[in-house]
């Protein structure tokens, strides 16, 4: 297993949030100061530099299907739409006063800006205004292949459904939540806990199983394609858990350990290799099936920010603090 | 660590005059605001950011255990940046209690190794704080929890009533840098970056609070000739302006209107340092008289001896309870030798005299103690200054264990403690149930002194005191 630098580019501040176009053309970075860059991923080059957001850019998402569109939500409460091939501004959603902090494109674009939540079209129209939480959204995630929309928020859960955007279920959790994942085949949905923990549902068997026992908040989940593995943040260790069955319960983890507090987590899309980051600038990379699960380590200068895998899984992007970009080749070998 | 101020303060005390300077003067800090929901300030070269209110209860809607939601989400936002910040300024609303804010630090590892809670600076109209704090409401617990106050509108009252504010705040809250301004006008290295948690002032902490909490409120010491003379309370038949005389308007008093207890302790053997305590009007530390003071404490805390008025009594040890007509009793009073007596007073509003031959006589020394200790639920410091080396583990214990008993009345908790084997000074700091302990620097030679600084409600210092040494080694 070989990972060598393909590419670096430069953002004026902190990347904040990095996102490969579906089609695995261009990466796109957001500085947390504000602009995007759109990079092309087989060179670096700067095809385009977007104004952002002026007070800030927080998260961006592509349209997963359709020419290439990229949302990008910001400080000064908007959703922006652009168009990835000419880089064109397309559209704006005002959401509110407070900061648009999470985005998640499924059957509809789902943006979160304080307590308020809005599912929209491509064309930055409002589809659904849905009813504001108790308390401010702090992650979103689409349950995969089903128009369903999870939304975190302290206090619960919500499902709401895509077409109609009707609150279809609420699962209270009394406690901060950090981070949402589904299961790729949408049987389990975890939350990583403030408190600290991690807590799983099974919104069809009406099951829920909590793993405890972190150092820190759990701000990072990850899952690999097949369902079976669960990677956890939250402490010092990458912790894996096994999900296949009845779930992680009465099982110990893998524990993959790290020097620093792990600060990023990725999972491959088709493949099984999960990336890990540290505080340190450690970026490991492991197989969680095998006997020896490291695969491979590099030092980086500084401790990644964000961890993106390209669509076809041969390109891993980090983000750094000083707002430099690197794309690193993954490589059998 | 980037360095956090809390601002507190009632609506209208200047907490907007002081924001605004801070936000406008050039004081050369990359700073962020975050404004409470209702905030008005917005200037281009600084960071503001509105925040709202949300409260986390981690632990069934304990407020002890409450944190601001928002703050970790701001707050985590803001490390986001190539160039990090040089400072973080909270503004709360008026009503707000801050112990959220500041137990947000205690509480998120993200939080407690990015940022500093430096101080909670308290605002306070010295127009209308009294009004505030007769009604017990959120003002006693800005004060309790502020690190530096500012007594802001100076210009607006007397200088006794500034005196008198400045004496009650005091009382609340004997460890906050006390600011007297007029339209907020502090220098900002007052307010900002000051290190307000660190106690570094520990050893000029005033030493009245590092005292017990006497039974009694005044004493006295009078020299006396040997004879029959008269014990005098109330105003009846004598004379003013020679005795012990209040002539407070708001007469309050504490249990029974018609009973005064009073203990009459011999000064003995008197020394020299004793007379010379009667010619000077300048208050001295230590107490001259705390032997008498230490035998009153006892006095008090013993069984009493009921006179009504026209029983006789002496000087000696124990208590005497003087049960009074309409306020007013006469007690004669038998002094066998001359020399010095001290009179101790359990309510100093009662005018109290001493007749010899008819004629009052006036104290040579005397003194006014607290006023709180009658009042259970008053907010109040209890300091422990102590030399010696701590066991570790016992002050881990006995920490924990007042924490989990006691965490909803202590409002604050700071100390500077020399833990055996250690040659750095532990510095740790509390807001109710949470607390913070890292050792900084090391001690400078020479001895070494532990402080603690408790602030809160129903707070028995002779308990923590005894608790605190059981912890030395």
């Amino acid at each position: 297993m070989n990972l060598t630098k393909h590419w670096a580019g430069q953002l004026g501040d902190y990347a904040i949030d990095l996102a490969w176009s579906p089609d695995g053309a261009l990466l796109a970075a957001a500085s947390a100061a504000g602009p995007i860059v759109l990079f092309a991923a087989a060179d670096g080059a700067r095809r385009h530099e977007l104004p952002g957001h002026e007070s800030g850019a927080n998260a961006l998402a592509w349209s997963p299907e359709g020419a290439p569109a990229l949302a990008s939500g910001g400080q000064d409460g908007a959703v922006k739409f652009w168009d990835g091939a000419t880089g064109q501004h397309t559209a704006t959603a005002a959401l509110g006063a407070g900061w648009v902090e999470h985005l998640a494109w499924g059957p509809a674009l789902a943006a979160a800006c304080g307590r308020k939540l809005a599912l929209l079209g491509p064309d930055g129209a409002i589809r659904h205004a849905l009813p504001d939480a108790p308390k401010t959204f702090t992650a979103l995630a689409w349950r995969p292949s089903a128009p369903l929309l999870a939304a975190a928020y302290f206090g619960g859960v919500r499902l709401l459904e895509a077409g109609t955007g009707a609150l279809k279920k609420e699962f209270p959790y009394n406690n901060g939540i950090q981070a949402l994942v589904w299961s790729p085949e949408g049987r389990w949905l975890v939350s990583g806990n403030q408190d600290p923990s991690v807590h799983l549902w099974i919104p069809d068997e009406e099951m829920e199983l909590q793993m405890s026992g972190y150092e820190t908040k759990v701000k990072h989940l990850a899952f690999d394609r097949s369902g079976r593995w669960l990677a956890t943040g939250g402490g010092r260790d990458a912790c894996v858990w096994d999900c296949a069955g009845a779930g992680p319960e009465g099982r110990a983890p893998a524990m993959f350990p790290h020097d620093a507090p792990v600060c990023a987590l990725a999972f491959q899309h088709r493949h099984g290799l999960l990336a890990t980051a540290a505080d340190d600038g450690t970026v490991m990379l492991w197989s969680p099936d095998r006997r020896q699960p490291l695969r491979a380590t590099v030092k980086m200068t500084q401790p990644p920010t964000k961890l993106a895998w390209s669509p076809d899984d041969g390109q891993l992007a980090l983000g750094s603090a000083q707002g430099a970009v690197y794309v690193l080749k993954c490589e059998n070998g | 660590m980037i360095p956090v101020t809390v601002l507190t303060g009632f609506l209208g005390a200047g907490k907007t005059t002081l924001l605004n300077r801070i936000l406008t003067e050039q004081h050369g800090r990359k700073l962020a605001v975050i404004e409470n929901e209702f905030g008005e300030v917005g200037v281009d070269h600084q960071l503001v950011i509105s925040g709202e209110e949300e409260l986390f209860e981690m632990n069934n809607g304990c407020i002890c255990c409450s944190v601001r939601g928002d703050l970790i989400r701001i707050l985590g936002r803001l490390l986001k940046r190539k160039d990090k910040l040089d400072g973080i300024l909270i503004e709360t609303t008026g009503l707000a209690n801050p112990a959220p804010v500041a137990q947000t630090f205690f509480t998120d590892e993200e939080m407690k190794a990015a940022y500093r809670l430096d101080a909670i600076v308290t605002v306070v109209d010295a127009k209308h704080v009294l009004t505030h704090l007769d009604a017990g409401d959120e003002s006693v617990k800005q004060i309790a929890f502020a690190d530096v106050i500012l007594l802001n509108k100076t210009d607006l009252v007397s200088p006794a009533e500034l005196a008198g504010l400045e004496e009650r705040i005091r009382r609340i809250n004997a460890v906050a840098r006390i600011h007297r301004t007029q339209n907020a006008g502090v220098p900002l290295d007052r307010v900002l970056d000051v290190g307000g948690f660190n106690l570094e002032r520990a050893a000029e902490l005033d030493p009245k609070f590092l005292e017990p909490d006497y039974p009694f409120e005044w004493a006295g010491v009078y020299s006396l000739p040997a004879g029959d003379h008269e014990l005098v309370i109330g105003h009846e038949g004598v004379e003013h302006d020679h005795g012990h005389d209040h002539g407070h308007e708001h007469h309050h008093h504490h249990g029974n209107e018609n009973e005064l207890d009073v203990a009459l302790l011999p000064v003995s053997p008197a020394t020299p340092a004793h007379r010379a305590a009667l010619q000077t009007d300048e208050p001295s530390s230590p107490s001259p008289f705390a032997a008498q003071e230490t035998e009153a404490l006892r006095a008090f805390s013993g069984p009493e001896m009921k006179l009504r008025p026209g029983d006789p009594c002496r000087p000696g040890p124990g208590l005497l309870r003087l049960l009074l007509e309409q306020g007013n009793g006469r007690y004669p009073l038998r002094v066998d030798q001359a020399g010095l007596y001290g009179v101790f007073e359990g309510c100093g509003e009662e005018p109290l005299h001493i007749l010899v031959n008819g004629q009052p006589v006036k104290p040579g020394w005397q003194r006014d103690y607290h006023h709180t200790h009658s009042h259970d639920d008053a907010v109040a410091s209890v300091g422990i200054q102590q030399a010696g080396q701590l066991d570790p583990q016992k002050l881990n214990a006995w920490i924990s264990e007042l924490l989990r008993t006691q965490g909803g009345d202590i409002y604050r908790m700071k100390g500077v403690l020399d833990v055996k084997g250690k040659d750095q000074r532990l510095v740790f700091q509390g807001v109710h149930m949470l607390f913070d302990a890292r050792f900084d620097r090391d001690w400078a030679p020479g001895p070494r002194m532990n402080t603690l600084v408790f602030i809160g409600k129903n707070l028995d210092r002779a308990k923590l005191t005894e608790a605190f040494q059981a912890c030395l080694t």
